[in-house]
């Protein structure tokens, strides 16, 4: 645990909770819109596993704009 | 002006309603910030990952606070990048291809009002998150290294930002010019990579290009000053963006009344 001492959680802390922001704003936009590039279970999945990219992949790519 | 106003204004609302006021700026702080943060924690990293022998010590030099900054910048012009052209090459190729584009042009809209309008939304929203995130990285580098003064800051950023504008700007264009929005921001992005690559490697002939701004900002940081050539760059820069939307006004009103 003498690891973790040596890290500000003050600096790190934020970061944490602008990525949880990310997973839960894409959450909610994927339970608004009607229909995703590809099965919307899959993309909730990838939202929740895949760290920081997954939100932004589904903003960029799982979005159907129209 | 107060058409071109309700229009631009339909843009900010329409990207409220796509979450991209904060997907957006959030993405462009994660990439700056976690760049002030691995070269800070990279001897701990590196600790707790690899099985290195008893004893060892790992000697990495720190970086320089101005270094890091830079590299937080090199995130941008690579993500940053690919975000900004796949986030807006569907602007008005997708409103082309749905007909939302037909049915404003039908009422007395200009062209020009509806392409500026919306590539003057996405440029603020573009300005908007490179600020947040580039405030965001300052300020971490800052915490964990030393304080670049602010002065600096805020030309890099400008210089910067001017870059990603011409790219905005080259995405728009297509996405005007074209058909379809995945053609756009492909031609746009290769458009981008051809640019830096060819005026990175041929920098001494191509000073004026707008590519190298990015890495005028960069120098700025590292070095301390700004080369001589920023002025011509930024000029060039800006000439470029008034030429291609002017043009995509142009080739836009020709496909519509073709169509």
């Amino acid at each position: 645990m003498e690891l973790l001492e040596g890290i500000s959680w003050g600096l790190i802390a934020p970061i944490f909770f602008i990525q949880l922001i990310l997973v839960i704003v894409s959450l909610v936009d994927l339970s608004r819109i009607e229909k995703t590039n590809g099965p919307k279970l899959l993309w909730v999945f990838i939202i929740v596993i895949v760290n920081i990219i997954g939100p932004i992949l589904y903003f960029v790519i799982g979005r159907r704009n129209n | 002006m107060s058409q071109w106003m309700t229009l631009f204004q339909k843009e900010i609302l329409e990207m409220w309603r796509n979450f991209k006021w904060i997907w957006v700026p959030i993405t462009f702080i994660l990439l700056g910030v976690s760049e002030p943060l691995t070269s800070y924690y990279l001897p701990q990293i590196i600790k707790s990952f690899g099985g290195l022998p008893e004893g060892s010590i790992i000697d990495i030099p720190p970086p320089t606070a101005g270094a890091v900054l830079a590299s937080g910048l090199s995130q941008y012009s690579t993500l940053g990048v690919l975000i900004i052209v796949l986030g807006t090459m569907g602007v008005i190729a997708g409103e082309r291809k749905s007909g939302v584009a037909a049915m404003i042009l039908v009422k007395p809209v200009s062209y020009l009002s509806y392409i500026s309008s919306k590539w003057a939304g996405s440029l603020l929203l573009v300005w908007f998150s490179l600020f947040i995130g580039y405030l965001s990285t300052w300020y971490y580098t800052g915490q964990l290294f030393d304080w670049i003064p602010i002065g600096e800051f805020f030309q890099s950023f400008v210089l910067f930002g001017l870059w990603l504008t011409v790219v905005l700007t080259v995405t728009i264009f297509f996405s005007a010019a074209l058909l379809t929005p995945g053609m756009a921001g492909f031609i746009s992005l290769a458009i981008a990579l051809v640019l830096s690559i060819i005026s990175g490697a041929l920098s001494h002939l191509l000073e004026w290009s707008p590519s190298q701004l990015a890495g005028y900002a960069s120098a700025l940081l590292t070095v301390g000053e700004l080369p001589d050539d920023t002025l011509p760059a930024s000029l060039v820069a800006i000439l470029l963006i008034v030429i291609l939307l002017w043009l995509s006004v142009f080739l836009f009103k020709k496909k519509e009344l073709a169509s």
